[in-house]
Order: C-alpha cells, then sequence, then structure tokens
C-alpha cells in the first residue's frame, strides 16, 4: 500500500475519533480541564447548565455575609464608587479629609506652611509610580518642590525616574521581610553601616532657583555620631526614636552622605522645599499593610512628632489575592483592624484614606480574568475604612472594575505588565491622575464652602 | 442536552482578527481532515488537484488575514505576469527594466506595509515633522512571500529558471498553506517541479512528516508557549523590577522560545508538506550547537540566510567586488554608528569617532593582514547583508542593531580564524575548545537576543545593567522554588536541542514500519499534554529581594 493512504487514515481516523471524543465529553458533561482546553468543539457546543454554574460562583464571593454597622448620616455602599473619596457622607456637598483640603486652602491662599502626604503601598507604587504623577500635579496646582522622602537603597531604585540614587554596597538593611526588630522606619527598612555612603539627586521638575532642605531621618544613637554631608563632616544632635536634621538647604538638587557608625540607624533623606505640597512614597514589595504590626505605636508617635503628616494614604491588596480562588478575606479584615487603629491613633492630626486593591487577573481554565474574590476584598477593605471612620477610594473601580487589568495588558501601547497584576508607568500616570482628580473634588467642596463664609 | 450554536458555527468559517487561523487552531484540524479528502480523491488528476490546493490555500489565508488575500493573488498575478515576459524577451535592457519592476512592486509592497510607519516616526523624530503614522496593519506572511516572488524573478532573469506555464502552478507556489505564514522562504527551483508529481509517499515519508508535525506543535505550543507566558513576558515586560539573575534566566528563557517557536513551526509546515508529498529542506538545525557565529548563521533560519546570500550579499558583489550599494549601506552604518553612540551611550564626539574608528578597523583589519582589498568589499557587504537582514524582522531600532552586532561578530570571527587558525591548529578540533566555543557563541547569540525581544532600547539597556550589576545568585533557591516548571520546561527544551539531528532518522529506521494505532496513542498523548499545559495554574512572579 502506497503510505499516501496511511496519511488519509491517520487524518480521518484522529480526526473522527477527536470530534467523537469533543462531542461526547461535552455530552456526558465529562469535565476534566485538559481536556475541556483542547476539546473541538466547544465553540459550538454548549451546556446550559454550564453557564448557571459560572453565576452561581460569581454570586458567592458578592454574598458573603458582611455585617456593617449602621452608622447615621452615613451609607456605606457609596464604596462602590469609581475615582471618588468617600467618607461615606450621605450628604454629598461635605468634603472628605476635611482637615486636610483645610489646610490645601490655606497654602493655595498664601500660608507659607508644608502640607505632607505619606502614601503607603506594594510593589503597585513602586520605583515611585503613581505617586510620582500625583506630586507633580499636586504641586503645580499649590506649590512646593522636592521628590519627599527616599530610603538609603532600594531593590528598584535603577528603575525610579524621580530619585537617581547610587550607593555602596555596605549597607545592612534590616527590613520587614529580613528582620525582628520593631524599629523600622515607615518605609519598611531601617539601614545601618561601619563604612557606607549614598548619592541622591532629585530628578522632579523644580521651580528655577528654588530652595530645598535635604533632610536626615534617622534613628537614636549613643553619643553624637559624625556624618560626612558632601563631604564635610556634621555632627547629628537626634536623641529621638526618629529625628530628622537638615543637612542642606540650598539650590543643589543632590546630596551625597558618608556614614561610618554602624550604631546609627539611617532612614533615609527628605527633599523638601520650605513651603508646599510633598508626597513621600513608602513602597515595600509584596507586603499587605499588615506589616505595621511590627512597628510599635511609641515609634509610630515619635514620627508623628518629628515628622507630621496632614494625609496618610494607604493602598495594599494586591498581595491578598495570590491564590486565585481565595474568595474570603473577612480574617484580613479582622487582623487589620487593630493596626489601622493604631496607626490613626499615632498620627492623631493626620486624615486618613484607604485605597482599595486595583484589578488583578489570575488565568482560569487557559484565559485570563479578574480574581474571583476581589470583589468581597475591595469589600472587606471599604469595611475597614467605615470602621476606623476613614475616608475610602475604590481602585478597582476607578480602574475600570471587572477585567480591567486584562484590558489594559492588551492595549498597544499596553498600560498593566503581562503579569496581570502591575500597571506599568502609564498605567500608574492614569491611576495617579484619577486620584489626584478625587483630591481636587473634595477641595473645591470645601473652598466652595470656605469662599461662602470666610 | 447540549444546544448546538448555529451562529457561532457560521462564525467560526468567517476571518476573526482574534483568532487567525494557525496550525494549533481546532478548526484547522477540520480545515485539514476535509483537505486530505479533497486532495486524496483527485491525486491523480494534477490540474484539479492543483485548482484544490490554491482554494484551500486562499481560504487559509482568509482565515489567517481576512481581506489580504488579494494582495497574495494580486502578486501572483504581477510576478507571473512578468517573470513570463522576463523569459521571452531577449532584449538586455528590457528584461533588466522588467526585473526592476518586479522588485519595486514587491520590495514597495513589502515596505509600504511594514516600514512606512517606522520612517515617518524618523521623520518626525529629525524634521520635527509631525506626520501622523498611518493606521497599517502588516498583512501576515508578507514578509515571506514577498521574497519568494523576488527569488523566483530573480532566477527567471538569471535564466536559471523556467518560469511556471500555468498560473496555477505560480499561485500554488505562493500560496501552498504549510508554508504561507511563518515560512520556511521556498525557491521556486525546488518547490515548483514538485507540484504536478504524482502523489507518492514513502513509508519514511509518513513517519518523518508525523515526527516533524508532533515535534514542532510540542516545541511551538507546549515548550515554547509555556515558558513565553509564565516568565519572559513578566520579565522582559518590566525588567527593572526583577533581580540581575532573573534577568539573565529570562534572556536563556527567551533564547530556547524563540527557537522552539520558529523551528516549531517550520517542522510543522515541512511536516505537513512531506504528507503532501512535498521535500522542503530544513530550516534550523541546532543552532545553539554551532562553534562560530559563523556557523550559527549556517544552522539558524537557513532558508532566510540562504536567500539573504543569493539575492543580497551576492548582488552586493559577494565576496569579490564592491557595488555602490556596499557603500551606501557601510556609509549608512558609519555614520549611525557615529550618531548612536553619541545620542544613546552618550559619548562625546572622540569617543563615538574611536568606537566608530575601532569597528571599521575589525573590518579592514583581514585585508590588511592578507594585503587583499576585495576582502574590505566583502567584509562590508556582509555587514549590509546583516543590517537588513535584521530589518526584515521588523521595522524598529533593535532589529538593526541585532543585525549590526551579527555583522561585527561575524567580521571579528573572520578576523580571529585569520590570526589564530594556524596557531590553534592543534587544539581547535578538541572537546573542551569546542565546548568553550560554543558556549561563547551562544552567550553572544543570546546577548543579541535582548536587543531583538526587548520593546525598545530603554528596556534593553536596563536589562542589561540589571544582568551586569545586579547578579547575585543568593537568590537562587527562592528562585527556582519558584519557577521550578519554567526551569524544567527550559532544561527540556534545551536538552531537545542538543539531541544529535540524525536521532529522529534512526528512531525512524528502527521502528520502521509501526501500526496506525500506535500513531493515534502518540497524537492523542500530545493532546492530553497540550491540554494539561494549557490549562496549568500560572507561574506567578514574586519577588526575590526588598
Amino acid at each position: 500500500m502506497n503510505p499516501n493512504r496511511r496519511v488519509l487514515h491517520l487524518v480521518l481516523y484522529s480526526t473522527g475519533l477527536f470530534l467523537l471524543l469533543s462531542i461526547g465529553a461535552i455530552w456526558l458533561k465529562f469535565d476534566w480541564l485538559p481536556f475541556q482546553r483542547v476539546n473541538l468543539v466547544s465553540d459550538v457546543l454548549h451546556n446550559r447548565a454550564d453557564s448557571l454554574v459560572t453565576e452561581n460562583t460569581k454570586k458567592d464571593s458578592l454574598d458573603q455575609p458582611v455585617i456593617v454597622e449602621v452608622k447615621p448620616a452615613l451609607d456605606f455602599n457609596l464604596y462602590t464608587r469609581p475615582r471618588t473619596i468617600s467618607s461615606f457622607s450621605t450628604d454629598s456637598s461635605k468634603a472628605s479629609l476635611e482637615r486636610f483640603v483645610r489646610k490645601l486652602y490655606a497654602l493655595q491662599h498664601g500660608q507659607p506652611v508644608k502640607v505632607r502626604i505619606a502614601y503607603f503601598g506594594d510593589s503597585m507604587i513602586e520605583g515611585d509610580l503613581l505617586t510620582q504623577t500625583l506630586r507633580e500635579l499636586l504641586q503645580k496646582q499649590f506649590g512646593g518642590n522636592g521628590v519627599g522622602f527616599v530610603p538609603v537603597t532600594s531593590a528598584v531604585s535603577k528603575f525610579r525616574q524621580t530619585v537617581n540614587a547610587t550607593y555602596s554596597n555596605t549597607w545592612t538593611d534590616d527590613n520587614f521581610k529580613e528582620s525582628k526588630t520593631n524599629r523600622l522606619y515607615l518605609s519598611g527598612h531601617s539601614f545601618h553601616s561601619d563604612n557606607a555612603w549614598v548619592q541622591m539627586t532629585d530628578q522632579t521638575s523644580y521651580d528655577s532657583g528654588a530652595l530645598v532642605e535635604k533632610s536626615l531621618l534617622y534613628g537614636p544613637s549613643p553619643g553624637h555620631p559624625q556624618v560626612r554631608v558632601n563631604g564635610q563632616p556634621v555632627t547629628l544632635p537626634g536623641t529621638q526614636p526618629v529625628n530628622r536634621t537638615v543637612l542642606a538647604k540650598s539650590e543643589a538638587r543632590s546630596v551625597r552622605l558618608d556614614v561610618a557608625d554602624n550604631s546609627l540607624p539611617v532612614y533615609g533623606i527628605s527633599f523638601e522645599s520650605p513651603s508646599g505640597i510633598f508626597v513621600d512614597n513608602f513602597s515595600f514589595r509584596g507586603i499587605t499593610g499588615i506589616e505595621f504590626a511590627k512597628i510599635d505605636s511609641a515609634f509610630l508617635h515619635a514620627i508623628a512628632t518629628e515628622n507630621p503628616y496632614d494625609l496618610i494614604v494607604f493602598q495594599y491588596g494586591v498581595n491578598l489575592l495570590f491564590r486565585p480562588n481565595d474568595k474570603n478575606f473577612s480574617w484580613y479584615a479582622r487582623t487589620m483592624l487593630p493596626i489601622l487603629r493604631k496607626i490613626r491613633h499615632s498620627f492623631a492630626d493626620a486624615d486618613f484614606v484607604l485605597v482599595s486593591t486595583a484589578d488583578r487577573a489570575f488565568r482560569y481554565a487557559g484565559e485570563y480574568r479578574s480574581a474571583v474574590g476581589i470583589d468581597s476584598l475591595v469589600k472587606a477593605q471599604a469595611i475597614l475604612a467605615y470602621e476606623t471612620g476613614s475616608a475610602f477610594y475604590n481602585q478597582f473601580a476607578s480602574m475600570g472594575g471587572t477585567n480591567s487589568i486584562v484590558d489594559w495588558a492588551r492595549q498597544k501601547p499596553s498600560l498593566a505588565n503581562q503579569d496581570y497584576v502591575h500597571p506599568n508607568h502609564r498605567g500608574a500616570a492614569i491611576l495617579g491622575n484619577y486620584f489626584y482628580e478625587a483630591i481636587m473634588k473634595e477641595y473645591y467642596k470645601y473652598s466652595k464652602s470656605a469662599g461662602a463664609t470666610p | 442536552m447540549p444546544t448546538f450554536d448555529l451562529h457561532a458555527f457560521f462564525q467560526l468559517f468567517k476571518y476573526d482578527e482574534a483568532m487567525p487561523l494557525l496550525f494549533e487552531r481546532g478548526f484547522f484540524v477540520f480545515f485539514f481532515a476535509l483537505f486530505m479528502i479533497c486532495y486524496y480523491r483527485f491525486r491523480n488528476q494534477f490540474s484539479t488537484r492543483r485548482y484544490i490546493f490554491c482554494l484551500f490555500s486562499l481560504y487559509f489565508f482568509y482565515k489567517a488575514s481576512g481581506s489580504f488575500v488579494a494582495i497574495v493573488i494580486i502578486s501572483a498575478v504581477v510576478d507571473f505576469v512578468i517573470s513570463n515576459a522576463i523569459w521571452r524577451q531577449s532584449n538586455k535592457t528590457s528584461r533588466k527594466l522588467l526585473l526592476i519592476c518586479s522588485i519595486v512592486f514587491n520590495i514597495g509592497l513589502l515596505f509600504f506595509f511594514k516600514y512606512t510607519n517606522f520612517f515617518i516616526s524618523l521623520g518626525n523624530d529629525f524634521f520635527q515633522a509631525g506626520f501622523k503614522p498611518l493606521d497599517l496593519v502588516v498583512p501576515v506572511g508578507i514578509s515571506f512571500f514577498t521574497f519568494e516572488n523576488v527569488s523566483y524573478t530573480i532566477d527567471v532573469y538569471r535564466g536559471q529558471f523556467e518560469p511556471a506555464k500555468k498560473f496555477s502552478d505560480y499561485l500554488l507556489f505562493l500560496s501552498f498553506f504549510p508554508k504561507l505564514v511563518m515560512g520556511p522562504i521556498v525557491r521556486a527551483h525546488d518547490f515548483v517541479p514538485q507540484i504536478n508529481q504524482p502523489y507518492a509517499l514513502s513509508e519514511k515519508d509518513f513517519s518523518k512528516g508525523f515526527y516533524l508535525i508532533v515535534s514542532g506543535l510540542v516545541k511551538k505550543l507546549i515548550i515554547s508557549d509555556f515558558i513565553t507566558v509564565n516568565f519572559v513576558n513578566y520579565i522582559f515586560d518590566d525588567p527593572g523590577r526583577y533581580t540581575g539573575l532573573e534577568n539573565l534566566f529570562a534572556v536563556y528563557a527567551y533564547a530556547i522560545v524563540i527557537y522552539c517557536d520558529f523551528s516549531g513551526y517550520s517542522d510543522i509546515a515541512i511536516g505537513i508538506a512531506r504528507w503532501l508529498g512535498f521535500h522542503i529542506p530544513t530550516n534550523f538545525l541546532s543552532p545553539y550547537q554551532s562553534k562560530s557565529i559563523t556557523e550559527f548563521w549556517r544552522r539558524w533560519h537557513i532558508s532566510l540566510s540562504s536567500w539573504l546570500r543569493d539575492y543580497l550579499y551576492i548582488p552586493l558583489g559577494g565576496n569579490r567586488n564592491s557595488t555602490a550599494g556596499t557603500w551606501i549601506f557601510a556609509t549608512l552604518f558609519f555614520a549611525g554608528a557615529f550618531f548612536a553612540t553619541h545620542n544613546i551611550f552618550g559619548l562625546d564626539y572622540v569617543q563615538s569617532g574611536a568606537v566608530s574608528g575601532l569597528i571599521l578597523l575589525i573590518f579592514i583589519l583581514p585585508a590588511m593582514i592578507t594585503r587583499e582589498t576585495k576582502g574590505v568589499a566583502a567584509n562590508m557587504n556582509l555587514l549590509t547583508t546583516m543590517l537588513l537582514g535584521g530589518f526584515w524582522h521588523g521595522a524598529s531600532w533593535n532589529f538593526i542593531i541585532w543585525g549590526a552586532l551579527h555583522g561585527i561578530a561575524l567580521a571579528i570571527h573572520k578576523l580571529w580564524m585569520l590570526i589564530t587558525g594556524k596557531m590553534l591548529k592543534p587544539i581547535n578540533n578538541r572537546p573542551l575548545y569546542n565546548l568553550v566555543a560554543a558556549l561563547v557563541t551562544f552567550h553572544f547569540v543570546c546577548f543579541c537576543w535582548i536587543f531583538f525581544h526587548a520593546r525598545d532600547m530603554d528596556t534593553a539597556t536596563i536589562m542589561i545593567g540589571q544582568i551586569w550589576n545586579d547578579l547575585s545568585f543568593s537568590v537562587w533557591g527562592a528562585f527556582a522554588a519558584n519557577y521550578y516548571p519554567v526551569l524544567i520546561m527550559m532544561a527540556s527544551g534545551y536538552v531537545i536541542h542538543l539531541l544529535p539531528d540524525n536521532l529522529a532518522d534512526r528512531l525512524i529506521d528502527r521502528f520502521a514500519r509501526m501500526p496506525l494505532v500506535v500513531y493515534m496513542a502518540l497524537f492523542f498523548g500530545f493532546l492530553i499534554l497540550y491540554g494539561f499545559f494549557k490549562s496549568a495554574e500560572p507561574v506567578m512572579p514574586i519577588y526575590l529581594q526588598f
């Protein structure tokens, strides 16, 4: 037999068998995933029941029994609003973050004050993503020069555009993941070394001739340790758990620090003009916010005294979605509640906004879709805000809700990475813009009422 | 009781931008089965068989690229007419004019679809012209079939080949569906004579075809796709977030991905062709086993490199003469190198001049050593060939840099051979020497892949920076623990690569004729494996450093 017949037979028999198995699998509801993925007829042959099953699983994640205490003049369901900083108040003319926007108003109207924002987050804001946009827009609107706080070393210092940092590899880094100390700065790090240096250049845009203070943030050390700033010896006076000492006040954008005292905890350097608005980026990879339990409240209190903030933004969540099928996050709400209360208590003068997780997708049966538990996580985070009297900002809804990360990753040019987790610099700029606009909405509400009743 | 979705069924036959027809689509299974029935039924009526083949091929192209199928048909008509006119024409000037028409038509077509936007943005950068980029989609396979057209008319012009008399012969040569989308580039003098042959296969054709198809599918769909989705995409997307070790492995991973992807597709095409009675030459010969960059180019994408040799390198003057083209491109290159090192790497003019001078020295040194001036022309022709070969892969600076790096490396290898050839004679066949040479070659090729695959120059530089500055093996434990499925997949890719090239033939000879059931079992085994990896939970990136 001419083997060309074997080709024909092999093709026909294989196709026929493949087709029969495919139809049979759907008929008999044989739902073994590896075969489902290669089923030949799944596009045209459906079981009605299929769609019902997915509907049900969807409902599950939303209908989790959540008991939210009813409070007067508050509406919990406001948490679903995109691009809005909500204090859950039913009075839509009342500004959220009132103390913060009041101070912004003062700054805008000529008072030489500093308005400072601490923006906490995970890898979503790493490399100053999102915060660099927010800072730029706010400084353009309200004034101020300087990139704010910069930790001594960082895994993404090469990737960060707003600061150019070079440093010796002799720093020891105590941090959330690799040490047990409870004296870590807000960045989650504390550095020390008996012989190390760091040089930083602020790359944000400056008003020409603007003065900028380069301040060192550091911890207590026995005796008065000496460091070298731009080659000149400087004695550090601080004895508190957290100290802030101005190293230089000039037009220069660069500063170099040499440290030769292993007992001196160094947290970082801050770049700020004498007045204006400043955004400090505190990013730490892979965390959920629970890590702040490690920092004791006396230490937090010392930070609030020495380095006060007017607004604290707390954006976590994506690292809670590390397993595709998790749907229950009440444990997170339970663990996080006392930690948030502690932080709020320590920073008593600061307003607080809790930002929900952004969208994150997993591959379900070969196709990328939003994590099935994302709605319940956002809800759990909203409850945390509601219970602690904080404001809430729904990042997930703001970026477009379900499957938006899939859409972002596929756009050309893309707005997010192919890991379907991280918006890239283009996407982060969009999120930064949205957040800025949300702040401005509250600001205008306030300035309207302040303008009417001076 | 399942319901049959009639609307979805009819939609299947239409072109769907999101789902172009490829060998791995379910639709292809039906397409191929139906084709086999028709082809087999009319195997002895050559013209009917040819028409069927053309129809299926054009439909395949329609399913893969929509209305662009018209371009294939139009360019087949144009080239069929021109090539026959060249053959009949005895006047030298007219022949040359006709040839130029054909080349301008084909390269113009390629240029318009593939490079217009590149040159628009170039114009905007240099002259602040502010032109809007055109909304162009590159037709699938255009890089392949325009090259086939060009080689066909040039062969006819050179008198090496009598053009096909029947249009359907020519149309089939151009649109032959196994190779239409991703190559290999076939030559008319190999292919056209096979069109009207009796459909007779040997047992070996059958089993080798099967082997090529299934191994190609494994390489492309299982190994390459898995590593791409679960590792390479993450790192190349945003290399600055990841450690040097992850970046380094992403480069090794991409090297095996592009090999498995490209050679896998070629193998499937060659295997299907083999089943239909067509022999298409091998396109990849375990390229990473090469012991020099020169050898690499004899083993990598052979159909392209031999095309470039015959229709670009030799017309430029080959290894003997220089032509105007030689010097135009060489001048462009050295000017480009000078300004690129100045603008991209921030060197001052003296340093840029020194770098460009050093590259120039590499190209002229062999001629100075052998005291033969034609060596300079040969090197410049090679450089031009590699530059344009790089540019063929896509309209971006990265591909030009990739081509330039390979061109420079080829020149360095020539120089190396010239200087050390005699000296190393006693050891250059020893296993250790070969191993070192192969490793050096492999790493150079990997280095160039960074430019090939990175989105832009910035991304490539960040990646190299991470590997250079941030390489620490202390994170190996966490890395291996997270990415072990990817690492296993990479290892199997490299193991397959290292198998001797004739292993398949030896196995086929050994087992000779096996019952059809065995083949079917192997095919279904592959299917399940494919389904398994397609539905596996993704390997997510983790953080190795804080």
